[in-house]
């Protein structure tokens, strides 16, 4: 159960260990049963995606896995070992980056705070910010505070600073939920092309079905009151996906069916 | 142009109630007595700071203010950010602070005199004391309004208590304590000038309340010019201070 | 029947143990230590001096002094600078022309009027009000400015679409939508005006609350002193809360929450 192997070459091997597992959890907030009975487990490597109806509980998934949140009943893994609370192998794309960013940090600033917290020395970290900026298209961009950025340049600082804690699962909760849809296509080719060069296992909740296909390797679909897993779909289509081919693949055009025949059945 | 037009008004306008304030004294119609005219004020006060003692008066009074302000100042952002970083210790103290919040720190003066006599240092002490308060209660609030989604970002990085009081709490609270330091200064001033008049201690508030009592006009108003400089000098101060300590809310694209 | 449905008065009731528990230990310390000074009073001998200067009236006396002298100085301070903020918010170049000379006097600290204010009015109510009537000014002005600048620019533009006449644009869309913040305004100032009052007594003018607490703290009468400082907490709170509730019986209908 070597780590490093399962990061860099997911083996049939290291595949035994997932990189998330859920196994019958139950979590009751406020006296409410919000998830019942969920079981389910991603690969390392894999890029899942989750969608459902408002409030059927996929932040609160989210939050499970960051150890954020603790189940009242089954328990959580990541990577094999047992959640107890946050990691720094695990980061978190929040919606609201308007709230998530410190707004009295500039844009490298922000960026610099997970270096920080993972103890890079002061030296390097200039230069490390400055080189994941301009991994997210930012570059010339550090010493702008949010309130100067518009909405996708600050949602791209929030996807730098979690790729500065170099997770080995990243988190998303409906991260381009608030864009317009250029900025929207622009972001989810980014997201794709470097959660796949850092190898990293992605969970990505969003409303919209048509983003979680495309972006995808499986779909959970959850149903709510309480919220518990529908549907699994595995998208077999090709990568790299392009925003205009793949969406025309008759294949996508068939998964679209799937899921929307699913969520009308289901609300 | 207009802007220029409306900035020459605005001079002339202050320049037509110096003016005012002359003629109506000048031609004896005010008494000299109450208000000496402009023009003797300012010799005056010329004369004072040159070749009198009004210099090092404003000096200590000063000193003073600043002294006050700045324990006042440090007192104030510990015990808040103490109190607004625990919920339980905001939960116990808050009805506490509620009831002791009305009383104006000048009351302060007369219970610091009966518990310790008039001496300088107690002068001190009830400035700080007083001037806790505007720092203190802004303070709490700004260490304890930290939106709830920046808590789950430090929770997520494992930042440490201490450093989460440093990078969220403090910039978080630093608008709410400069406006508190705002305000804590001018409380400084007033509880100065009031210490001085009542215990008589060198400074601006003794010199004019004994130049009321002895009729000296001129030298009154050349005090009260002086305390409004101050006064003008802590609002630049404070403004220089908010635009250099927390740019990001001053920058806009 | 959950936790979260308790009524948040309720839930902060245990909290205001604390007060009364520090009071209970300074009894007990007091009693304990027999410790006697000039400056402390046992919180038995405050209450038994506030029971008594309830019933020699000395109370009601101090109080209708201090508050005499706040109504008239508010009375006076207070509308001035609400028709000159009024009308300097209507009208952006008389705001733009006074600046400077607002900018050169505003700055001057209210105590530093008492000494003139002396010389000119000796001691009393009237000096006292004219004080307080100066340091109300300036707040009232420049509040009042703001209210009326506040005003959503587009119920003007409404107002000027509907063709009303200047004057009722004036009085009927722009003071009706600055009335909640020029009744802040107004809270914010009488809260000034009692600090101010207060600390004209404590230095110089021997009338009201703030002369009472002095004279009893330099005559060795601490529990005379804490006596009167515990009523004025209580006023002031009394004061502020009453604003408040009025506010929101005022404007709460119409124009949401009251600003504490
Ligand atoms: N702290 C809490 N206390 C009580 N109930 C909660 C709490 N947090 C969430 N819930 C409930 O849990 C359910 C799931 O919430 P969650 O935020 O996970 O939904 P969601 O699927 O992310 O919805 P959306 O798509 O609107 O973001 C909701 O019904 C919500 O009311
Ligand atoms: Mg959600």
């Amino acid at each position: 159960m070597n780590q490093m192997t399962s990061r860099f070459a997911p083996s049939a091997a290291a595949c035994a260990v997932p990189a998330i597992a859920f196994d019958k959890i139950r979590l009751d907030l406020g006296g409410k049963c919000v998830v019942d009975d969920l079981s389910f487990s991603v690969a390392p490597g894999e890029f899942a995606c989750v969608v459902g109806p408002s409030g059927c509980g996929k932040t609160t998934l989210l939050r499970l896995v960051t150890g954020l949140l603790s189940p009242t009943r089954g328990t959580v893994h990541r990577l094999g070992a047992f959640v107890g609370g946050p990691s720094p192998d695990v980061a978190i794309v929040f919606q609201d980056y308007g709230r998530a960013l410190l707004p009295w940090r500039t844009a490298a600033g922000n960026v610099a705070l997970a270096l920080e917290a993972m103890g890079t020395p002061r030296l390097e970290r200039a230069a490390r910010a400055a080189a994941l900026l301009d991994k997210v298209g930012l570059a010339g961009h550090g010493d702008k505070y949010p309130a100067q950025m518009s909405g996708g340049m600050q949602q791209r600082v929030q996807i730098a600073r979690c790729l500065a804690q170099e997770p080995r699962i990243l988190l998303m909760d409906e991260p381009f939920g608030a864009l317009d849809a250029l900025t929207r296509q622009a972001l989810q080719d980014e997201i794709a092309m470097l959660v796949r060069d850092s190898g990293a296992t992605a969970l990505f909740v969003t409303h919209d079905l048509d983003e979680a296909i495309y972006l995808g390797d499986r779909v959970f679909a959850l149903q709510a009151n309480p919220g518990r897993l529908a549907q699994v779909i595995d998208v077999a289509l090709p990568r790299p996906r392009d925003q205009l081919g793949t969406r025309e693949q008759p294949e996508f055009l068939r998964l679209r069916h799937v899921l929307f025949d699913h969520v009308q059945n289901t609300h | 142009m207009n802007n220029w037009l409306l900035r020459a008004g605005s001079i002339l306008l202050t320049s037509v109630v110096l003016l005012l304030w002359q003629l109506v004294t000048a031609t004896g119609l005010v008494r000299p007595i109450f208000m000496p005219t402009p023009a003797a004020t300012f010799v005056d006060l010329w004369r004072g700071l040159t070749q009198g003692d009004l210099l090092a008066l404003t000096m200590s009074t000063m000193q003073r203010m600043i002294f006050g302000w700045l324990l006042a100042s440090l007192g104030g952002v510990l015990l808040g950010a103490l109190i607004g970083l625990s919920s339980r210790a905001r939960y116990w103290l808050s009805p506490t602070l509620e009831l002791l919040r009305p009383l104006p720190a000048s009351t302060l003066l007369p219970v610091g005199i009966a518990l310790f006599g008039l001496h300088p240092q107690m002068l001190l002490g009830i400035i700080a004391f007083g001037a806790i308060w505007p720092v203190l209660l802004p303070t709490i609030h700004g260490f304890s309004s930290i939106e709830p989604r920046l808590r789950e970002v430090a929770k997520t990085l494992r930042i440490g208590p201490l450093a989460f009081a440093l990078k969220f709490g403090l910039p978080n609270a630093l608008p709410d304590i400069i406006a508190g330091m705002r305000l804590s200064l001018t409380a400084c001033l007033i509880i100065t000038v009031v210490g001085e008049m009542i215990t008589a201690q060198q400074g601006l508030g003794s010199t004019i309340i004994m130049a009321a009592r002895s009729f000296r006009s001129t030298d009154l108003y050349a005090g009260i010019v002086l305390l409004g400089v101050v006064g003008a000098a802590n609002n630049a101060l404070l403004g220089l201070l908010e635009i250099g300590l927390t740019p990001w809310r001053t920058a806009r694209t | 029947m959950s936790r979260t449905r308790i009524d948040p008065v309720l839930r902060a009731l245990p909290a205001w143990l604390v007060p009364l528990a520090m009071l209970a230990v300074t009894e007990f310390a007091m009693r304990a230590s027999g410790i006697e000074s000039d400056g402390l009073a046992r919180p038995s001998e405050v209450a038994t001096a506030l029971l008594g200067l309830i019933g020699n009236g000395e109370i009601v006396l101090r109080t209708a002094e201090t508050i005499g002298a706040v109504t008239i100085g508010v009375a006076v301070g207070g509308t001035l600078g609400l028709l000159l903020g009024v009308w300097m918010g209507l009208s952006p170049t008389a705001a733009r022309l006074a600046s400077l000379t607002v900018e050169l006097v505003r700055p001057i600290p209210p105590v530093a009027i008492i000494p003139l204010m002396m010389l000119i009015y000796g001691l009393g109510i009237k000096m006292e009000a004219a004080i307080i009537a100066f340091a109300c000014f300036w707040p009232m002005l420049l509040l009042s400015r703001d209210a009326v600048l506040g005003v959503e620019p587009q119920l003007i533009e409404v107002s000027r679409m509907l063709g009303l006449p200047r004057r009722q644009q004036i009085t009927k869309i722009a003071l009706p939508a600055a009335l909640p913040r020029i009744f802040a305004a107004l809270r914010l100032t009488l809260g000034i005006a009692l600090i101010v009052a207060v600390t004209t007594e404590i230095a110089a003018n021997p009338i009201g609350i703030g002369y009472a607490i002095i004279s009893a703290g330099l005559s060795l009468r601490p529990e005379v002193m804490y006596a009167f400082l515990f009523w004025l907490a209580i006023l002031g709170w009394l004061l502020n809360t009453g604003l408040v509730a009025m506010h929101q019986h005022l404007f709460g209908a119409a124009y949401g929450e009251a600003p504490r």
